[in-house]
Order: structure tokens, then C-alpha cells, then sequence
């Protein structure tokens, strides 16, 4: 025991005197309290910019007039009679343009301007109900004529309606009715509360964020570990380590300094940005996709911290019998392919998984009790639908008795391994080896 | 402290390594173990360090099966490799903790031995940045400085510098005086017969000689003279028929082989009062003559 906090501590002082790993996390430590605190700083700036245009003009109308100015030019024809309606509900629709009638009817002036770059678009509209538009972009996120074909629909029921003998008033009033409407999401949410539900699309978010986290912070540390055994034994401080201490010690003081050192990752992260958030909450307003994020329940953070314990166990383990195996750091990246892959295959299991809404599935029911993609599986189903609570026991102590299981060989393998060098030994080598030992 | 082994076997798979090997050893003294590569010393040493289990025999200290909780080994083993990237002084100190060392112990102890070995100054370096030789210093210190019962040098010259060397042999022999039980296992058996009271060569999985170094050399006829004379052709000419005549490289001295060792002080007082002698002696036979004739 006191070896192992012997390794423990000399592996830790390792990880946290090492440039890289403080590099990294001040890094993503900065870059995420940056992103956090980007709406305050920039309502800051504006404050400050929008004070100075004030003091330069007097009045505010005429800096709206001039900031109007600033934008795009967008042009508008329409026949004469609808010309004053059109612009003007144009201008209230499109408030991200400079909204200007044509000077001219003569489409081919109207198509120069635009590929000339003067307007950067144009509407040629036939009457009320059809129209032509001009643009040099036909981008994915161009959503002019979505918004024209609203405005116009408006403005010909509106037309319509009067003409039926409707005021505009009343016209008004019947375009404007609201439906009032309340979605309510049945189903358990992590916790087992059956009341509120999780709403799929902010479970979505953070389900992602953090089985993406899952994913890496397991397979960087888990490398991690593999490289550590393989250094050893490729600059033969090994032979000195096996005379020194007993190797389920070594194995164990590895794989839990790499375990605490990806938790303090996490932390210092996941710190940040909810200290980060908690200051800035204000500045964020109503950004569903943000809120959603930091509005996860307590519990699934609680299930992430549990998951990621068990499946770092089970992987970490497996990557240090692996680097004891090879002889050089070369070999290392060959040799851990097998284990990355089914890794890689549980993430893209649960990914599918989750982009199809179908998180119930047979596959993922499967996965979730297979020890090395519960970790991601489990906790997906746990985070965005509804799963009893004897499911996550069996797939938590099956994923227990797994982390013991694992260590226990992963040491054997250890013990032979790191003595073997020249090829790496074939899995049907250790294998016997294995019952030898 | 004695230490016995009894019967040492292994195998790894199909090739049986040590076939029932048996030899003691002595603290207070050095104790040679050689052979070939491939003979089965690093698996010896191996199992003497419980890395792994004997398949079968025993060993035992002062005639008990040994108790590794209770005996400290240093190891200096003859693949040398510590943490390239690392402090020197940090790695020394946790390879001492390893060893069970405490924390302020393993410092302190670390700290006298890098200044025993003239290494003071390297204390908060990277090991990496060091020559070779140095490094091997601190591979020893790794060997020595949790205090260590039975010490282990595998290969413990290859590598040094003359200096360097003799600095070694007497951190050797201070380590012999101070009651450890010190076995070497080296190729060089000119520092063997200099060490080493007491040798076992291995060979082919056995112990084929083993015992007292000068007691070996004794059991050997003592037919043969060792004579170094400027008249050495004139004395070849005069000899008796029987005694045969061997030049040695250098040209300054000869090895003179009787028929047996009976006649051989009247030979030699014979030859004192004929020629001019500078040296004459019974000559022994040497380790790595031995060595040749046991493990080939």
C-alpha cells in the first residue's frame, strides 16, 4: 500500500510538473472562460461605442439613419400601385439590410447592380404574389426569400381581406392570433423524476458535450498510461522497477494518478465554465443552447463522474497491459489498435444512437451493458430518455465487476510483459503465459 | 548472512533456463556469478529477486527460506535505464522510497551518495543531459542508497573510464567492508579476481564449478613455472628433456611444464642459482582460463 502511494504520488507529481498537461488545461481554461465572458465584453465594447456615436450626432434618429446606411443594399421593383406597401413592409421584415426601391424597372440594371456587388440582392416582384430574386449568393443560410415569401403572404391576405370588406384593423388582429401552446415531455429523466421529463433537444446538447468529454478525456488518459508503461520499459527503467516493487501496485498507482489527473482536467474545466457561466448568466439572456447546458440536472453530472471512473478503470487497465507488451514507443500506436477501435465503435454507436432520436434501441440496449461502451451508452439513455433504475445497477456492477476483472489480468499480462522484449508476444502467447502465471 | 541456492530450476516454455542450480554466498564478501550470455545469471538474479518463481528448488538465507519482506536488494542490472526525462534527484529518491525507504531517509541518503560519487552537482538535472558515464553513477546510487542487504552488479565496470572505475571499486569494497553480501556478475574476470572471494560458473542451466576462487586455482596441478629471465634461450637449451619449454608473448618470460609437480622446487632453486632471474613463481592458473575451460 505504501509503495502504491509511493508510485501514486511520483506519477502525479509526473502529470503535474509536466508542461504539456499544465499547458493544455490553462489553455482550455482561458479559451473557456473567453467564450463565457465574449457577451459581456462585447455589450462592454458596444456600451463604449455606442456612447462615443452618441456624443458625435445629436440626435438618435439620425445615427439609426446613418447605421442603416452601413447595411447591405437590398433592392426592391414592384409594380407601382403595391411599390409603397412592398418597401415599407420589406423594410420592418429585412432589418438586417438597407431596403431601397430600384431606380429603375429595366431587370438586366437591377441584375448589374447586383453582380456588380452595388446591391447585395434584389427583388423583381411581378405583382403581390410572385417575384424574382437577384443574389450573387446562394448560400445555405440565405433565408431572404423564406422572410419575403412571409411578408408577402401577409400583405396579399391583408389585400384580400379588405377587399372582402374587412377593416384593417380587424385584418390585423386575425393575422396576429396566437396560439398559445405548452409542450410537456413524459418519461423519467435521469433522477427517476417522472414529473418533468427531459426535453430531448438541451439534453441533446449537453448529452453530446459530454460523451464527447467521456470519450476523450478516457482515450487521452488512457494513451497516457500506455505511453508511461512503454517509456519504462523502452528505457529499461523497468528492469530496475520489477526489482524494486510488486507489479499490481505499479499497474494500479499508474492508472489512478491518470485517473486523477484527467478528473482534475475535467474539474478545472467544467469549474470554469460554471463559475464563468454563474458571472455572466445576465449577459447570456435567453441563448437556449447555452442555458441548456448549464441547466443540467445535478445528477447527470453525478453519472458522468461515475461513468467516467468505471470506463477510464477498464481502458486504462487494458492500455497498460498493452504497453507493457511492446518494446519500443513505436510499436505502441499498433498494438493499442484494437481497443481504440472498439471505442471508437461504441461512440459511434451512441452518436447514431442519439442523432436518430432512437436511444432505446436494441443496439444501444446491448451496448449499455457491454463493459467498455456502457460507459458512453448507459449514460447517453440515462441522460436523454427514461431507463428503470435496475438497468443502470446492472449495467453499473456488471461495469464493477469489469474494472476489478481487468485490473486483475491487465497486472498478470503486466508482470509477464514487461520482461518480454524483441516482437511483441502474440495474444495466443500471453494467453498461456497468462495461465502459467 | 548466507545465502543458498538449492536446486534452482526454470524453464520459460519449452527451454528449461536453470537446471537445479546450487551455489552460496557469503556477506562480508564478493561473490562472482559468471557464465556465458544466455547461461541463466539474469534469471538467477531474477528469481533471487522474486521478479518471478522458481519452478522448483529453494532459496535460503542463514538456512531459512528468505523472506523478502525483511531483505533489501540493490540491483544494478546490466541493461541500464532510468527516467531520461526526469530529475536526478527526484528519481533517486523514489527509486529509495520504492524500496521503503522514508521520504526524508531516501533524501538525505540520496543526497550523500551523489556527493560520495562527485555528482553533487547534477542533482537537479535531467538525467539525459548526463555522459554516459555519469549516468552510470547514478544508476549505481540507484542500487545503493536505500541501505540495501544483498547487492547485485551486473556488469558494474562496462562503461567507466579508468577514474571512474577505481572510484567504483572502492565504493565496492566499502560496501563489502560494511557487511553487505555483494555478487557480481560480469564478463570481465580480471575485476572478478580482484573482488571476489568465492565464484559459481554457470553453464547450461548448471552450476559447473563453484567454491573458493583461491581454493580452485590450488586444486589445480601445480606443475607448471612461470619464469622471467633475460637468459631465457640459454636456459632453454640447458633444461631437462622432460620439462617443456613455452615462450609468452611478450618475449621476457616463459611457462616452464614439469611431468609432475614433485620435482618442481629443485627445478626452480636450480634454475635461481644458474641464471639470472628476475622473477619465478608456481604458476596458477588464471580465472579467465578457467572460465575457458568450464564454459566452452
Amino acid at each position: 500500500m505504501r509503495r502504491f502511494r509511493t508510485i501514486l504520488g511520483f506519477e502525479l507529481r509526473g502529470y503535474f510538473t509536466n508542461k504539456v498537461f499544465v499547458a493544455v488545461t490553462v489553455v482550455l481554461v482561458v479559451a473557456i472562460a473567453a467564450v463565457l465572458f465574449f457577451p459581456r465584453a462585447s455589450a462592454l465594447v458596444t456600451d463604449i461605442f455606442g456612447d462615443d456615436a452618441a456624443d458625435g450626432t445629436e440626435e438618435g434618429d439620425e445615427s439609426e439613419e446613418i447605421n442603416r446606411d452601413e447595411l447591405p443594399l437590398m433592392l426592391v421593383s414592384a409594380p407601382d400601385d403595391i411599390e409603397s406597401t412592398v418597401i415599407d413592409s420589406f423594410s420592418s421584415a429585412f432589418l438586417n439590410y438597407n431596403v431601397k426601391p430600384a431606380d429603375t424597372d429595366d431587370v438586366d440594371a437591377i441584375k448589374k447592380s447586383v453582380s456588380d456587388g452595388d446591391a447585395e440582392c434584389a427583388f423583381v416582384l411581378g405583382s403581390m404574389t410572385s417575384y424574382t430574386y437577384y443574389s450573387t449568393t446562394n448560400s445555405l443560410f440565405d433565408s431572404n426569400t423564406m422572410v419575403a415569401d412571409e411578408t408577402l403572404r401577409s400583405l396579399a391576405m391583408v389585400s384580400e381581406m379588405m377587399s372582402a370588406g374587412i377593416s384593417p384593423e380587424e385584418a390585423g388582429s386575425i393575422l396576429a392570433t396566437v396560439i398559445e401552446s405548452e409542450t410537456v415531455t413524459l418519461g423519467a429523466s435521469g433522477d427517476g423524476d417522472l414529473s418533468g421529463g427531459v426535453d430531448f433537444i438541451s439534453s441533446l446538447i449537453y448529452t453530446y458535450i459530454m460523451v464527447y468529454a467521456l470519450y476523450i478525456v478516457i482515450l487521452v488518459y488512457g494513451q497516457m498510461v500506455a505511453t508511461s508503461v512503454a517509456t519504462e520499459k523502452s528505457s529499461r527503467a523497468m528492469e530496475l522497477l520489477v526489482t524494486s516493487t510488486d507489479p499490481v501496485s505499479m499497474m494500479f498507482g499508474k492508472v489512478f494518478a491518470a485517473c486523477i489527473a484527467g478528473l482534475t482536467q475535467i474539474a478545472a474545466v467544467f469549474g470554469t465554465a460554471l463559475v464563468c457561466f454563474a458571472v455572466n448568466e445576465p449577459w447570456w439572456g435567453d441563448n437556449m443552447v447555452v442555458r441548456s447546458i448549464f441547466d443540467m440536472p445535478l445528477s447527470l453530472l453525478l453519472y458522468m463522474l461515475l461513468f467516467f471512473l468505471l470506463g477510464f478503470l477498464v481502458f486504462a487497465f487494458m492500455f497498460g497491459a498493452i504497453g507493457s507488451t511492446v518494446s519500443k514507443l513505436e510499436e505502441l500506436n499498433t498494438a493499442s489498435m484494437p481497443v481504440v477501435l472498439i471505442f471508437v465503435v461504441g461512440l459511434m454507436v451512441v452518436v447514431f444512437g442519439m442523432s436518430s432520436g432512437n436511444i432505446d434501441s436494441t443496439v444501444m440496449r446491448v451496448f449499455s451493458y457491454i463493459p467498455f461502451t456502457s460507459p458512453m451508452a448507459m449514460f447517453t439513455r440515462i441522460a436523454m430518455g427514461s431507463v428503470p433504475a435496475y438497468e443502470i445497477a446492472i449495467s453499473v456492477a456488471i461495469l464493477s465487476v469489469s474494472v476489478f476483472i481487468i485490473g486483475y489480468v491487465s497486472a498478470k499480462i503486466y508482470r509477464i510483459g514487461v520482461l518480454l522484449y524483441g516482437t511483441p508476444p502474440k495474444p495466443s502467447a500471453i494467453i498461456k503465459a497468462l495461465r502459467r502465471a | 548472512m548466507k545465502l543458498e541456492f538449492c536446486g534452482i530450476k526454470k524453464s520459460f516454455g519449452e527451454k528449461l533456463v536453470l537446471d537445479g542450480v546450487s551455489f552460496s554466498a557469503e556477506s562480508g564478501s564478493a561473490f562472482g556469478l559468471l557464465g556465458r550470455n544466455g547461461a541463466g545469471k539474469t534469471t538467477s538474479i531474477r528469481i533471487l529477486m522474486n521478479v518471478f518463481p522458481a519452478d522448483g528448488g529453494q532459496i535460503l538465507l542463514d538456512g531459512a527460506p528468505i523472506d523478502y519482506k525483511k531483505v533489501g536488494f540493490g540491483y544494478l542490472p546490466e541493461e541500464r535505464g532510468l527516467y531520461p526525462k526526469k530529475k536526478i534527484f527526484d528519481q533517486l529518491v523514489y527509486f529509495a522510497e520504492l524500496h521503503g525507504m522514508k521520504r526524508q531517509d531516501a533524501a538525505s541518503s540520496v543526497d550523500s551518495w551523489l556527493r560520495r560519487l562527485g555528482m553533487a552537482e547534477y542533482r537537479d538535472k535531467r538525467l539525459d543531459t548526463l555522459s554516459k558515464g555519469n549516468q552510470q553513477k547514478i544508476q549505481l546510487i540507484t542500487a545503493l542508497a536505500h541501505d540495501p542487504d544483498i547487492v547485485i552488479l551486473d556488469e558494474p565496470f562496462s562503461g567507466l573510464d579508468p577514474v571512474n572505475a577505481r572510484l567504483l571499486k572502492d565504493v565496492v569494497r566499502e560496501v563489502i567492508g560494511n557487511g553487505c553480501l555483494v555478487i557480481f556478475s560480469s564478463h570481465q574476470m580480471n575485476y572478478i579476481e580482484e573482488f571476489c572471494d568465492t565464484i559459481a560458473i554457470l553453464h547450461g542451466g548448471n552450476v559447473v564449478l563453484s567454491g573458493d576462487l583461491g581454493e580452485i586455482k590450488h586444486s589445480y596441478p601445480r606443475n607448471r613455472l612461470t619464469v622471467r629471465s633475460r637468459e631465457l634461450e640459454r636456459m632453454r637449451a640447458a633444461l631437462p628433456p622432460d620439462v617443456t619449454f613455452e615462450a609468452d608473448g611478450d618475449g621476457g618470460s616463459a611457462t616452464l611444464t614439469l611431468p609432475s609437480p614433485d620435482r618442481k622446487a629443485e627445478l626452480m632453486s636450480a634454475l635461481t642459482r644458474s641464471f639470472d632471474i628476475d622473477e619465478i613463481a608456481v604458476k596458477e592458473p588464471s580465472l579467465n582460463d578457467i572460465f575457458v575451460e568450464y564454459a566452452s
